[in-house]
């Protein structure tokens, strides 16, 4: 599957509605083990919502080594990839990692500081 | 009840934000007939304008009056009212013109196409900001990332206020987005609320996890974040400020600090105040091809 993602969304990536527009549209197709291609091409702005909702979920119940392995991603600039890695990274953690996720929840306990 | 609020000189540092926040706790659901004197005001901060702009639609949200004795204001301050679109938002005078304000906005619902203009067209787009297009989109997306987070957090029935200005001498953009909803500490307790320690998180650990890598308050849903690790990480590339101020709790993170800690004047909704430079130099775009695997 090939998607312009400037065509089904426009030049704005940056709600979570669009995101999940996408994500309806490939996650079935990852799911069943076929190669995804999104091309980024006329896309001027990106904003995590979108990318958690298009990609960060992929990772509930597909494998890292599979999405790297199937899906793909073109055209994407450097600004738009700096949001994708961190929502990547983000959504392992969220994911796989429920040591990590108690381990930030300790933040709530520490002793404030006071003004 | 009738109260008249004194508005003093009010710029941005924090001492001013607790004045702003002493005016939002004098006004109360009976304060139905609430009016601003400038009298002792001889200057006026953006932040100052977006957070009396919601005080006053949150007066009136309340079938409430709120009065603005201009004859008060000073002429430098009224004329800088004008120009930032506050007046004609409170139908005293013509529409703004341009000027180094970025323009006093409300918003009751975060619509993408018309945020979008706003910022690429009326505030990045202007000519007075000397920057790539590239870098006009990547400011445009982290500070979608503001409204977002207010939209979608802060449940603020009356919207999202917001102002601004530019320094043309030190390429610096800075911006207040306030909302008078129910504040980051509330929505981060009422994820935890089984948790029996709850009532321990102070408001400045909330905000603390709040800023934390994947944490959202959004249960068993995907990973959202607030987004507020990538702002982070935005100011602290271009040398730039972010505070917040949420119920008593305070975030400030610059390129070499990170403070939270609790303040004496409670707020319940949340004020973000940003400055970023826009200055090309400060950014390092990397290479558009992803050399290294993705997940």
């Amino acid at each position: 599957m090939k998607l312009d993602i400037y065509e089904l969304i426009g030049e704005n990536c940056i709600t979570m509605e669009d995101g999940q527009k996408i994500y309806d549209l490939i996650h079935p197709e990852l799911l069943a083990g076929h190669p995804v291609a999104l091309n980024f091409a006329k896309v001027g702005v990106y904003a995590s919502p979108f990318f958690n909702a298009a990609i960060g979920q992929l990772l509930k119940d597909i494998k890292s080594e599979d999405l790297n392995r199937l899906l793909k991603v073109f055209n994407l600039v450097p600004a738009g990839l700096a949001v994708l890695k961190r929502v990547i990274e983000n959504s392992k953690q969220y994911y796989s990692d429920e040591n990590f996720r108690k381990a930030q929840d300790e933040v709530l306990l520490e002793q404030a500081e006071n003004k | 009840m009738k109260i008249t609020l004194s508005i003093p000189t009010i710029n941005d540092r924090p001492d001013d934000f607790d004045t702003l926040f002493n005016l939002w706790n004098q006004v109360n659901s009976d304060s139905l007939d609430v009016t601003f004197d400038f009298s002792p005001c001889r200057f006026l901060r953006h932040n100052a304008v977006a957070f009396l702009g919601g005080l006053a639609r949150l007066i009136e949200s309340r079938s409430g009056n709120a009065t603005f004795n201009w004859n008060t204001l000073q002429n430098n301050i009224l004329t800088n009212l004008g120009q930032n679109g506050f007046l004609a938002a409170f139908k005293h005078g013509g529409d703004p013109w341009t000027g180094n304000s970025i323009p006093y906005r409300e918003d009751k619902v975060l619509d993408k196409n018309s945020m979008m203009d706003y910022l690429k067209v009326k505030w990045l787009g202007r000519g007075w900001v000397h920057v790539s297009e590239l870098l006009q989109n990547a400011i445009a997306g982290r500070v979608w990332e503001i409204y977002t987070n207010a939209f979608e957090h802060a449940q603020s029935p009356i919207g999202i206020f917001s102002c601004g200005q530019h320094y043309p001498r030190r390429k610096e953009l800075q911006l207040t987005v306030a909302d008078f909803g129910v504040g980051i500490p509330s929505n981060v307790r009422l994820f935890f609320s089984k948790d029996n320690r709850v009532q321990s998180f102070s408001a400045a650990n909330c905000i603390k996890w709040a800023f934390l890598p994947g944490t959202t308050t959004k249960p068993n849903g995907t990973s959202r974040g607030m987004g507020l690790d990538l702002l982070k990480e935005f100011v602290k590339i271009n040398k730039g400020k972010l505070e917040i101020f949420s119920h008593e709790g305070y975030a400030l993170i610059d390129e070499t600090q990170e403070i939270f800690m609790n303040r004496q004047t409670f707020f319940e909704g949340t004020l973000v105040n940003i400055s970023f430079r826009c200055d090309e130099s400060y950014y390092h775009f990397a290479s558009e091809v992803p050399e290294e695997p993705l997940f």
